[in-house]
C-alpha cells in the first residue's frame, strides 16, 4: 500500500486539477440555484486528499535514494519529450508544504471570501496553481517546468484579475501577466540554447553535463543570463518586481499563496540549474547582484509603504533576493532552506494582517492602530511570523539565513554584511507594521474590530504552530546545522541586527515622535514609497519605445505597404478615367488615329529593307552642316 | 517618265487628300477629299498596270471599278451629310462629337 501511494505521487497534482475543474460548475452562470460555497468544500477535499498522500508518500522516501518515472509524453524526429517525475524527499516534501499551505489557504478563503459569489472561479484557480505548483516541484525536465511556469503566468493573470470590474485590477493583472512573460520568454531563449549545448533538459543530466562541460564562456554568460531572466521576473526580482505590488490588488487567500509558494516557483527553478548557472562566473556574479540590490532595495521600499499588502510583498522581494543570492554563490541547501522557512512565515504574516483587512476594511497601516488588545491572536500570529522571516534564533528562517551566512563568511564577507543589512531592514519594516496595526491608540478605522470568525483563524493557528515547530521538525530530520559547529560572530551578528533592528523601529514608533514619521530628505522617503518611481521608469524606456515602435509599424504597414498597393489601383482608375478622352467623339481623329497605327505599323514592318539607310543618310546630312 | 513620278505624284495627292480628310470642318469637304484620295489611288492602279503589266492591263479594270465604286459611296456619303444636315442643322465636323466617352 505505502509503496504503490509513493510510486503514484504523480497523482497529487492531478487531484488539485481535478479540484479545481470540479470547482467550475458552482460558477453562477451554470449551477444558478444553490450558491457557489460547494465550489470550495469539493476543493478543500481534494487538496485535503492531495496533502494526505503526499504526507504518506514523504514518510516513505525518508533515507530513500529519488527515484524517476517517466512518463511520455511526445517523441518526433530527433527529439524525445518525455515527462521526467523525481520521487525524492525533496520534492515530494515540497508537495507537501505546497499542499498543506494551499489547503490553509483554502480554509482561510472560506472565511475571507464569505460575501463573495465567485468562488467557482477562485476556487478552480486555487486549483490550477495548486496543481501547476505540485506539477513544478515533481517535474525533473527543465523543458516541461517552463510549460508549468507559463501556466502559471496565465494562472497569476486570471487570479489577480478576479475582481475584473475594479480599474486598478485590470492593470495589476496585465502588468503581472506581461512582466512574468517577458521573463518566461527570455527563459524559453535560454532553454532553447540550452538544448545544443548540453543534449538534454532533464536536470540530473544537464547537472552531469556541467560537471564536464567546456563550453565557450561568453555562450555560458548568455545562455546563463537567459535562464536566470525567468526566475527573475518569477521571483519578482528587480527589475521586473512591480507586478508584484500590483499583483497585491488580487484577493487576500490568493496572496498568501503568492506570497509563499508561487513566487518561489521561479526560485525552484533556479535552484535546479544551478548547476549549470554556475559554468559561467558571470551568471553567478549577475545572480548575487540582483540578489543584492532587489534585497537592499525592496526592503528599503517595504519600510516605506503604507499598504500592509505591500509592505509585505516587497519583503517577499527581498527574501527571493537573498536566495538568487543563494543561488549565485553555490548554495542550494540553504536556498532550499529559506524558500521553505520563508514560504511558512510569509504566509503567516499574511494571514494575520488578511484577517485583519477583513473587518477593518481598509489597508492603509497608518489608519490602523491599537488593535493588540483586542485581537491578541493576529497579533501573535504576526509577531511569530515576523520572528519566524528574520533571523531569530530558534526559529525557522535564522537557520537558513545562517547556513547561508556562515558559507560566504570566509569567502565573500559583504555579502554577510548584505544579508545582516536585509534582515534588520526586514526586522524594521515588519515590526513597523506590527507597531502600527497592533500598538498605539485605536483610530477610526479600528476602533470596532472584533477577531476574525473561525475559518480565518484556524488556519492562522495551525500555521502559527507550524512555524514554531518547524525548528523541531528540522532537527528531527537533522537538516539544522549542528550548533558546536556553527560560526558564532555571524550568530550573534544577525540575532544583534535582528534585535536592534526591532527594538529601534518599536521605539520610535512607541515612543512620543510625531506621527507620521517624516525622514529629513522628503525626496529620499518618496523614493522608496514610491518604489523607486518604478511605473514611471517602465513607462519611460520600455513602454514607450515599445509603443513608439508599433506606431511606426502601425504608421508604416498603413501608409507605405497599404499605400504602395492602393496606388497601383489609384493608376489604373486614374489610367482609364484619363485614357477615356481619347475617345473624343470627333471622327476625323478617328481617322488620324487609323491612319497614324497604319504609317507605324508600314515603318515598323519595312524597317529593315530602308531603316539603315535612312539612318545613314539623316547621319550624312547632320555632319554635313 | 518613270513610274516613279507616277508614284510619288500620286502619294502627294493621298497625303493632301488625308490632310482634308482630317482637317476640314466642312463635311461635304471631307467627301471631296475622300474623292481626292481614290483618285490617288486610282493613278497608283494606271501607273502599276501602265508600267509594269501593259498586256493585261488589269489595274485599268480595277481602276473602272473603283471609280464606280468611289460615285456610289460618294452618293451615299451625301445622303448620310444630308440626313444629319436635316437633324442637327449643320454640316460642321466639330458639331458631330456626341459619341464620345
Amino acid at each position: 500500500m505505502g509503496q504503490f501511494l509513493l510510486e503514484t505521487v504523480w497523482l497529487v497534482p492531478c487531484y488539485a486539477l481535478i479540484g479545481g475543474l470540479l470547482a467550475v460548475p458552482w460558477s453562477p452562470g451554470i449551477i444558478r440555484n444553490t450558491g457557489p460555497r460547494p465550489a470550495g468544500y469539493v476543493n478543500l477535499i481534494m487538496t485535503l486528499l492531495a496533502f494526505v498522500h503526499s504526507a504518506i508518500a514523504l514518510q516513505l522516501t525518508w533515507n530513500h535514494p529519488p527515484q524517476q518515472v517517466f512518463i511520455p509524453w511526445l517523441s518526433t524526429a530527433g527529439l524525445d519529450l518525455t515527462i521526467a517525475i523525481e520521487i525524492s524527499s525533496i520534492s515530494v516534501g515540497a508537495l507537501v508544504v505546497i499542499t498543506g499551505l494551499n489547503f490553509l489557504a483554502q480554509i482561510f478563503a472560506i472565511g475571507y471570501m464569505e460575501m463573495d459569489w465567485g468562488w467557482g472561479r477562485f476556487y478552480s484557480l486555487l486549483g490550477l496553481f495548486e496543481a501547476g505548483l505540485c506539477a513544478l516541484a515533481l517535474c525533473n525536465n527543465l523543458f516541461f517546468s517552463y510549460i508549468i511556469l507559463e501556466v502559471l503566468t496565465l494562472g497569476t493573470y486570471l487570479l489577480v484579475g478576479l475582481w475584473f470590474s475594479q480599474p486598478l485590477v485590470v492593470t495589476g493583472a496585465r502588468d503581472a501577466f506581461l512582466t512574468k512573460r517577458v521573463g518566461d520568454l527570455f527563459l524559453l531563449m535560454g532553454v532553447l540554447a540550452l538544448w545544443p549545448l548540453a543534449g538534454t533538459w532533464s536536470y540530473p543530466e544537464l547537472a552531469e553535463w556541467a560537471a564536464t562541460a567546456n563550453v565557450n564562456p561568453t555562450i555560458m554568460a548568455l545562455v546563463g543570463l537567459a535562464l536566470i531572466a525567468g526566475p527573475m521576473g518569477k521571483c519578482a526580482q528587480f527589475p521586473l518586481h512591480l507586478w508584484l505590488d500590483e499583483a497585491m490588488e488580487g484577493p487576500v487567500p490568493s496572496t498568501i499563496l503568492r506570497n509563499s509558494v508561487v513566487v518561489a516557483s521561479g526560485a525552484w527553478v533556479l535552484i535546479k540549474l544551478q548547476p549549470v548557472l554556475s559554468l559561467s562566473p558571470i551568471v553567478s556574479s549577475a545572480m548575487v547582484g540582483i540578489g543584492a540590490v532587489t534585497a537592499v532595495g525592496a526592503s528599503l521600499i517595504a519600510i516605506a509603504q503604507i499598504d500592509v499588502k505591500r509592505c509585505q510583498s516587497y519583503s517577499v522581494s527581498a527574501y527571493m533576493g537573498l536566495v538568487f543570492i543563494a543561488v549565485g554563490v553555490q548554495q542550494d541547501e540553504a536556498a532550499l532552506l529559506l524558500v521553505l522557512t520563508h514560504a511558512i512565515s510569509a504566509a503567516l504574516l499574511v494571514m494575520s494582517t488578511g484577517g485583519i483587512i477583513w473587518n477593518s476594511v481598509t489597508q492603509d497601516v497608518t489608519q490602523l492602530g491599537g488593535l493588540w488588545t483586542r485581537r491578541p491572536i493576529s497579533g501573535i500570529a504576526f509577531i511569530v511570523g515576523t520572528l519566524g522571516l528574520i533571523g531569530f534564533p530558534p526559529l525557522g528562517s535564522f537557520w537558513a539565513l545562517i547556513k547561508l551566512a556562515d558559507g560566504l563568511w570566509e569567502t565573500q564577507p559583504w555579502l554577510v554584511g548584505i544579508i545582516i543589512t536585509v534582515n534588520a531592514l526586514t526586522a524594521v519594516s515588519l515590526t513597523r507594521e506590527f507597531c502600527l496595526i497592533f500598538a498605539g491608540k485605536p483610530k477610526q478605522m479600528s476602533e470596532r474590530s472584533p477577531e476574525a470568525h473561525w475559518p480565518m483563524i484556524l488556519p492562522m493557528m495551525i500555521l502559527l504552530g507550524f512555524t514554531l515547530h518547524l525548528p523541531l521538525v528540522l532537527q528531527s530530520l537533522s537538516l539544522l546545522p549542528d550548533w558546536a559547529t556553527l560560526n558564532k560572530d555571524v550568530a550573534l551578528l544577525l540575532i544583534w541586527s535582528s534585535i536592534s533592528g526591532c527594538s529601534i523601529t518599536a521605539l520610535i514608533y512607541l515612543g512620543n515622535i510625531p506621527k507620521p514619521i517624516r525622514l529629513p530628505w522628503k525626496g529620499l522617503q518618496d523614493l522608496f514609497a514610491y518604489d523607486f518611481y518604478t511605473p514611471k521608469l517602465y513607462r519611460m524606456t520600455i513602454i514607450f519605445s515599445v509603443a513608439k515602435i508599433s506606431q511606426l509599424a502601425d504608421m508604416i504597414d498603413r501608409f507605405v505597404v497599404d499605400g504602395i498597393v492602393n496606388l497601383v489601383g489609384l493608376f489604373s482608375l486614374l489610367g482609364g478615367e484619363s485614357l477615356k478622352y481619347s475617345t473624343s467623339g470627333q471622327p476625323q481623329f478617328y481617322a488620324l488615329t487609323v491612319l497614324l497605327g497604319v504609317s507605324v505599323l508600314g515603318v515598323w514592318v519595312t524597317w529593315p529593307f530602308w531603316g539603315v539607310q535612312f539612318l545613314d543618310m539623316i547621319f550624312q546630312i547632320s555632319t554635313i552642316r | 517618265m518613270q513610274l516613279q513620278y507616277f508614284l510619288l505624284l500620286a502619294a502627294a495627292l493621298f497625303c493632301i487628300g488625308i490632310y482634308g480628310v482630317i482637317t476640314s470642318r466642312n463635311a461635304v469637304r471631307v467627301l471631296m477629299s475622300i474623292e481626292l484620295l481614290l483618285n490617288a489611288v486610282n493613278l497608283n492602279l494606271m501607273a502599276f498596270s501602265n508600267f509594269l503589266d501593259s498586256t493585261l492591263i488589269k489595274g485599268q479594270v480595277f481602276t473602272v471599278f473603283v471609280i464606280t465604286v468611289a460615285a456610289a459611296e460618294a452618293a451615299v456619303g451625301l445622303a448620310i451629310v444630308l440626313a444629319i444636315y436635316r437633324n442637327r442643322d449643320t454640316v460642321d465636323m466639330e458639331q458631330f462629337n456626341l459619341l464620345k466617352w
